[in-house]
């Protein structure tokens, strides 16, 4: 399964309670679209750290590495990469 | 026939007199100085008239913090229209219920969220104007024929005087704290209400002109309401930001524009402590911090004052009494710590016995409030009314007891509401919901203490004969159904409910068996 493929089914799965992959875009934000709050994302960085083995510095917690489907993919591909 | 007052529009219009080039609010993307702000806003009251609101009519506000929401608030206050602000991560069922009880007849949305668009074909009465610009109008509704705020901008400034003047007892606003099916429990906020909550909370805070104020409290609920209004009053600057979701994102911010300001919950400010890298920022311009929605444990109060502000001002509120009570001067917040402090003027707190009677100094015993700032009632909801507006006092709900120097401190509440992060909830709202699952037979909702949020949401069922628990469903019903942050956390099904003699689920005893 791609990053990719993970990252969605886990937000699909633990704040849209479905496997509907139509029920998210790819680029919708967590934040406008009401989908993940303050308390969800430190949840989301908890499964980062577990599934692909990259750690999140305070500083990485912005909107360009954590507020969409492709952002959260692009941010992984970078930490792994690095 | 009842005094007329001058509202809160008539000090946010002497500021716009006084200091009109002066940034009054301040977001990511723009500026919006005062003169810009009430211009703005008597466009919204024009077109408002043109579609024929007149005093007294219902206003719907569902949106996010930003200058479109500032603007419809003044601009409908302009108009003698009362406001309607709206949670933003309600759903559907609660907006439609909402709106058709208020009978709001203009909703200025924010159509950038999906739940929105279900407004569109939802058969309101209300009439839909988007505080989008046409071309940030989401593809489905591009060609719905909506308003949009272009529209609305576009409209000519009336060229009457401003109405700043209103009857004391005029509807101001209309606050939901609940969307219970049929039983919608909106607080009704006079005019009268919001000027002397704003006066009391400005006599007690030190907000100045020129302050830099960052504000992460949503203006639907009455802090963020409160923290509107006040800041704008005294001619300081609000700068926007509309999540904790990157704690870190908000204290850059706040190093980056000398923020002399800032508001929020226990958990705002254990997410800023945890996350937000406050030490490495340089904060020194921050002079008040307000805390407020419930008590804050001691070493995240302790660690406030050592990195943000030690000018930290301690607050406790209700809806139902406009936004604020109490403060707890800075000076005495150690001294005084789990304190939420003493009345703020023209406020009234006695705490009673079950029988009525006055407790004295020490003894626990349930808040009832009076004051200028305490709500006219709730709209249209009489039998609610009566339970909570008695013989002129509100009959708050909470509990608690006076020190010997007449310092309050809470303890809990009378009813089973749930206090999560900011937002108060009512179980019933969410059992009203999951037992409308065919295969639930019983359900009983109930908060649990947690370290972040003061409680979380644990939904406790009974299944019908024959059926399975299917936990994602059960979730994937209530978030069709009711907004984000009440969302169960935990499932758990059992057998049986333990009861009292009377069949009322002993909800405390379920509650125990989580942490257990």
């Amino acid at each position: 399964m791609s990053a990719k493929e993970k990252v969605k089914n886990y937000i699909l799965e633990n704040y849209l309670f479905t496997d509907d992959q139509d029920a998210l875009k790819d680029g919708d934000s967590f934040l406008e679209q009401g989908i993940i709050d303050s308390t969800g994302i430190l949840e989301v960085i908890f499964f980062l750290e577990e599934e692909f083995g990259i750690s999140v510095a305070d500083e990485e917690m912005v909107p360009e590495n954590l507020d969409s489907v492709n952002n959260l993919v692009k941010f992984i591909e970078a930490k792994s990469a690095a | 026939m009842s005094a007329r007052i001058a509202t809160v529009l008539a000090p946010i219009h002497d500021r716009v007199l006084e200091q009109g080039d002066a940034a009054a609010v301040v977001t990511a993307e723009q500026q919006i100085s005062y003169r810009a702000l009430w211009e703005s806003a008597r466009r919204v009251e024009g077109f408002l008239r043109s579609l024929g609101v007149a005093q007294g009519d219902r206003v719907a506000l569902i949106a996010e913090n930003s200058p479109q929401y500032v603007a419809v608030f003044y601009g409908a206050l302009l108009a003698g229209a009362a406001v309607v602000p709206m949670n933003t991560s309600a759903k559907m069922k609660d907006f439609s219920n909402w709106l058709n009880h208020c009978e709001a007849k203009v909703a200025f949305v924010d159509f950038a969220p999906r739940e929105t668009h279900k407004l569109v074909e939802g058969g309101l009465a209300a009439q839909l104007v988007a505080v989008n610009q046409a071309d940030a109008l989401p593809a489905p509704l591009c060609d719905s024929g909506l308003p949009t705020w272009g529209d609305v901008q576009a409209y000519e400034l009336p060229t009457e005087p401003p109405q700043l003047e209103q009857a004391v007892d005029g509807l101001a606003c209309i606050i939901y704290t609940s969307g219970t099916t049929g039983n919608p429990k909106g607080v009704m906020i006079s005019h009268g209400n919001l000027m002397a909550n704003v006066g009391s909370i400005l006599a007690a805070l030190p907000i100045e002109p020129g302050d830099r104020f960052l504000n992460v409290l949503p203006f639907y609920y009455s802090y963020g309401n409160s923290a509107l209004h006040t800041h704008l009053v005294q001619g300081a600057t609000l700068y926007l930001e509309n999540s904790m979701m990157f704690p870190n994102v908000v204290v850059s911010r706040m190093a980056q524009e000398k923020i002399t300001g800032f508001a929020g919950v226990p958990s705002t400010f254990s997410l800023l402590l945890s996350r937000g890298k406050v030490a490495e920022h340089d904060l020194s311009s921050l002079r008040y911090v307000l805390q407020a929605g419930g008590a804050m444990p001691v070493p995240v109060t302790q660690q406030v004052l050592e990195h943000l502000s030690n000018h930290v001002y301690v607050m406790y509120g209700q809806t139902e009494a406009t936004a604020r009570l109490t403060w707890l001067p800075p000076q005495h917040l150690l001294e005084k710590l789990g304190s939420v402090g003493v009345p703020i003027a023209g406020v009234e707190i006695q705490i009673r016995h079950p029988d009525g009677s006055e407790c004295g100094p020490e003894e626990d015993g349930e808040l009832f409030v009076k004051g200028a700032n305490v709500a006219m009632g709730y709209w249209r909801n009489p039998e609610a009314t009566a339970a909570t507006f008695v013989d002129g006092w509100l009959k708050t709900g909470d509990l608690g007891h006076k020190d010997q120097d007449g310092y309050l401190y809470l303890k809990g509440r009378r009813s089973d509401m749930i206090k999560s992060g900011a937002n108060r909830i009512s179980p019933l709202e969410i059992e009203e919901v999951i037992v409308e699952l065919p295969e639930v037979e019983e359900v009983a909702v109930v908060g649990v203490p947690d370290e972040l949020l003061g409680q979380t949401i644990t939904a406790f069922l009974i299944l019908k004969a024959g059926h399975e628990l299917n936990v994602r469903a059960v979730k994937k019903h209530c978030l069709d159904n009711l907004a984000s942050y009440k969302i169960p956390k935990q499932i758990v099904q059992v057998d049986a409910f333990p009861k009292t003699a009377s069949g009322k689920v002993k909800k405390h005893i379920l509650a125990e068996q989580v942490g257990d």
